[in-house]
């Protein structure tokens, strides 16, 4: 009796392992990098959702936290072990698809393409690799930058020209905040002077005419003329980010240049006063010119090195749908890329959204190589300092374009 | 004193060789003789000795050290089958680093990718690395073994005993217990420290950068060239200007840090130590806790405490310094004082700041240092009527001198490394205004370390960031070497007194 009740216990452990096994082999694992820990509630619901979606197969979904920001430095130090799915900055998307660690969208395309608004939305462009196909999924269409003001002080004529804004802070003591060494604001006045910079065919080095002197409206020393009034302006304050807070916290800033991430902050400072709009226009050889910018969506990406490239493609365009934009407004209040997302009325009520759409008209999707953003940065801080040792404007450009025009194998 | 210095030297059972030189050339005698002493021993063997030069271990069966001669025919058998199965094939590709690149193709039916047999530059490179000093290690375990054949011959032909397995491995712990002891040790550095670092020297010779990155794009040798980006300024390339300015801070730092520490440590030491100082343990402990908490906090408070928008600048603008250092021209702006963002501000800064970090680790080991200083020393000092000042200067300084030589060295090189400070001071607050340095995606606080660091983590240019981390080795070898020849020499004990 033992000894049967012995081969029964190990048959029946056998059994189990195998059966496990079994089981193993089915279940699908993914890894999913998720750009902030306040994103967890969100993409714990969109799981949920997948998972009761796709009732016919079993997923094992990890979550990470990897800031969109610098996703592409910790995907591109070693592609083959990048999470299946990640979100980043549309930033990176150059560089990534370079580097070939993005997987083409190669199921249901068109469909994610119309639900972003076609081929010739700036969600879709900041996707689209050079070979015209889609290389990512739009996730947000709300990471570029803006004016943020306090309407305790500027009315929204005065918001309408920089000039005006300055002259209004200076009246009673407050500045304006501008990130003027930061290269990627930096940019807005060169493009909005109708000036280039982007990355050229080879995906990795830059062309840009800054320093031209002739052929082109304005000329890149007429630009730094008017940046040079500007940041010498007693109205005018350098700020980036955390300066930003800090001065709209302390009463400083009563206006001044961001994005979205920084929106709960204003409003929380400001309260009824919090407004927001499209970048004004500025100065240049005594003409007004409307500051561009550089647009910005946060796209959801596919390694190509994924053992389930199909599954991980499921779970992205999942993660992006319309249901799942939704959801991440709500939760995290970040302004979707879908259209019918973008169109209802809780997005278009959000000041914030509503001045990036009004800015999108002056806005390019950013197609940089690496070596745009020091040079710019260098550039940008020389003329918050005044530049102080006197330096022939045009070798300041020449200085710059040389920096971000480098050979690719510099 | 001269008379010592004759007696330790004559002490050696062997004469020594005087200098760097002497011991390069100790050096390759040693391995000239292991080559013509692993000939001799295969001419004048027996049979045996020569059939272990095919199989290893095949003389110890002739003298009945089974075991042994199983476990060199194993290791052998191991190390034959590991190259053709495993090592050549990234072996093999070594002088390309690989020529087929990958391409993938999606399987809609499967839903997977399917990828080509592509190469991998990075680990063709780590693993013939890895397949050289395999091979390497077995020619040496190969003569060794025939070495060890013939010495076994003579042993037994002299009609002495020959060690069973039992006594090999009692010996391990007795008589050759020092090698039972370094062999782990020896073996880790070899798999962690030198493997990779071979690997990253070989990176600095080839092209992997942005343009190159595996596993989706080959990298290959170019030479010299990047050698040559970092001397020659070019009109396209501003690295040797930025590699210039950057080492001469990174020196002008290391030297500077260590000195102001050394100094201030002391100091603090002797303050605290005085008779006439009261709670001496509490003003230890209160300097203790500036190192007690981790740098990377204490680190970036400071940080936030001197930003732009930070408390300091705001105490400064209330208290109207931030007008009157403008109206001198100090500051470029009426706003802020640029306390870590501008470059003549930034560096004093930052030395201050380190300072305040690092001179309680220096007191503590001075503390340490005077509380062993001989007391009959100063005491005699103080019969034969010397005053402080002097007994400080003719006995404390000198002996804290001749105790803290070594770690004074070893500061300074940790100081050309000294990443945290640096990069926690001055990552994401300073932007450098000049615009060769930028163009170099360097800035003027970066350390040589903290640049390479940028260029591999923002820029993945591995290949130059390769190529500094070698001059960084350079210069600290040298440092180290001058400074450890002329400090210890094993004969200081009595040239301290």
């Amino acid at each position: 009796m033992k000894k049967f009740l012995s081969l029964v216990l190990a048959l029946a452990m056998a059994l189990t392992m195998f059966s496990t096994f079994a089981m193993a082999d089915e279940t699908i694992k993914l890894r999913v990098w998720v750009g902030d820990n306040q994103d967890m509630a969100w993409i714990n619901g969109v799981i949920d959702n997948f998972k009761a979606a796709n009732p016919d197969k079993t997923y094992e979904i990890e979550v990470g936290i990897q800031s969109e920001g610098d996703c592409s430095k910790v995907v591109l130090n070693d592609p083959e072990a990048a999470a299946d799915v990640f979100t980043f900055a549309d930033d990176q998307f150059n560089s990534l698809y370079n580097a070939g660690a993005l997987q083409q969208v190669v199921e249901g395309a068109d469909e994610i393409i119309a639900a972003n608004g076609g081929a010739t939305a700036g969600a879709v462009v900041a996707a689209t690799g050079d070979d015209g196909a889609l290389y990512a999924y739009p996730a947000t269409a709300d990471n570029g930058y803006f004016m943020f003001y306090n309407t305790e002080y500027f009315t929204a004529e005065d918001v309408l020209t920089l000039d005006g804004m300055l002259a209004k802070a200076e009246s009673v003591g407050k500045y304006v905040g501008f990130p003027m060494s930061n290269a990627w604001y930096f940019y807005s006045f060169f493009k909005g002077a109708g000036l280039d910079m982007h990355v050229s065919e080879d995906g990795v080095t830059n062309v840009c005419n800054w320093n031209a002197t002739e052929g082109v409206t304005y000329t890149g020393v007429q630009v730094l003329e008017a940046l040079l009034a500007i940041t010498s302006h007693k109205g005018f304050k350098e700020a980036d980010s955390d300066p930003f807070v800090a001065g709209i916290k302390d009463g400083s800033l009563v206006a001044g240049v961001s994005g979205t991430w920084n929106a709960n902050a204003a409003a929380d400072a400001w309260g009824e006063k919090y407004a927001a709009t499209k970048l004004p226009t500025f100065t240049v050889n005594g003409e007004q010119v409307q500051m561009a910018s550089f647009a910005g969506f946060k796209l959801v990406g596919v390694n190509p090195y994924s053992e389930n490239v199909g599954d991980a493609m499921d779970f992205a365009a999942f993660m992006t749908n319309e249901a799942s934009q939704i959801s991440r407004f709500e939760l995290r209040g970040q302004g979707p890329s879908n259209i019918n997302a973008a169109a209802s009325e809780a997005v278009q009520a959000a000041p914030a959204i509503a001045a990036l759409a009004a800015q999108a008209a002056y806005s390019d999707v950013q197609r940089v190589g690496g070596k745009y953003w020091d040079p710019a940065a260098a550039l940008g801080k020389i003329l918050v300092n005044g530049n102080p040792d006197n330096t022939p404007l045009q070798e300041l450009l020449d200085n710059c374009v040389t920096g971000i025009t480098a050979p690719a194998d510099q | 004193m001269r008379m010592s210095k004759h007696i330790t030297a004559g002490a050696g059972n062997k004469p020594a060789r005087k200098g760097i030189l002497g011991a390069i050339g100790g050096f390759f005698a040693a391995i000239i003789e292991f080559f013509t002493g692993t000939y001799k021993a295969f001419r004048d063997g027996d049979i045996w000795v020569k059939l272990s030069a095919i199989i290893c271990g095949a003389s110890c069966f002739a003298r009945k050290q089974y075991v042994k001669g199983f476990l060199l025919c194993l290791v052998q058998a191991v190390i034959i089958w590991l190259f053709p199965g495993f090592l050549w094939p990234y072996m093999s590709k070594f002088p390309t680093l690989g020529t087929v690149q990958a391409k993938k193709a999606y399987n809609p039916e499967t839903r997977k990718n399917e990828w080509n047999d592509y190469d991998n530059s990075f680990m063709i490179l780590l693993f013939s690395v890895v397949g050289f000093v395999l091979l390497a290690t077995a020619i040496v375990l190969w003569m060794r073994n025939i070495r060890a054949a013939r010495e076994v011959e003579v042993l037994q032909k002299k009609g002495k005993h020959v060690n069973s397995f039992k006594e090999d491995i009692a010996d391990c712990f007795s008589v050759k217990f020092h090698r039972t002891l370094l062999s782990l040790p020896v073996l880790g550095v070899v798999v962690f420290t030198i493997v990779p670092l071979i690997v990253m020297i070989l990176i600095a010779f080839t092209n992997y950068d942005r343009n190159h990155l595996v596993p989706a794009k080959l990298f290959t040798w170019t030479g010299l060239k990047n050698f040559d980006t970092l001397v020659n300024m070019t009109s396209d390339s501003s690295f040797a200007y930025a590699f210039r300015n950057v080492l001469i801070w990174t020196l002008v730092w290391a030297v500077v840090a260590t000195i102001t520490c050394y100094i201030f440590g002391i100091m603090m030491a002797m303050f605290i130590n005085n008779r006439n100082t009261k709670g001496k343990k509490f003003w230890r402990v209160c300097f203790m806790v500036a190192m007690a908490v981790p740098q990377f906090v204490s680190l970036l408070l400071v940080r936030n405490f001197f930003a732009d928008a930070g408390i300091v600048n705001t105490i400064c603008k209330n208290i109207g310094l931030t007008d009157w250092l403008y109206s001198i021209k100090a500051i470029p702006t009426a706003n802020y004082i640029p306390f870590l963002t501008h470059p003549a501000w930034a560096r004093p800064m930052i030395i201050l700041i380190n300072i305040w970090v690092g001179v309680p680790y220096q007191m503590l080991i001075a503390t340490g240092i005077l509380m062993n200083i001989p007391t009959e020393l100063l005491e005699a000092a103080r019969i034969d009527g010397a005053n402080a000042r002097q007994s400080f200067m003719h006995i404390t300084m000198p002996y804290i001198l001749f105790i803290t030589g070594p770690s004074l060295v070893n500061s300074l090189v940790a100081n050309i490394n000294n990443f945290n400070v640096i990069w926690l001071l001055s990552r994401d607050v300073y932007t450098t205004s000049d615009q060769l340095m930028a163009n170099a995606n360097a800035n003027e606080v970066d350390l040589l370390v903290t640049w390479l660091y940028r260029l591999t983590q923002d820029q993945s240019n591995y290949k130059m960031a390769s190529v500094i981390g070698i001059l960084v080795f350079i210069v600290c070898a040298i440092l180290t070497l001058l400074a450890f020849s002329n400090m210890i020499k094993g004969d200081k004990e009595e040239s301290f007194q």
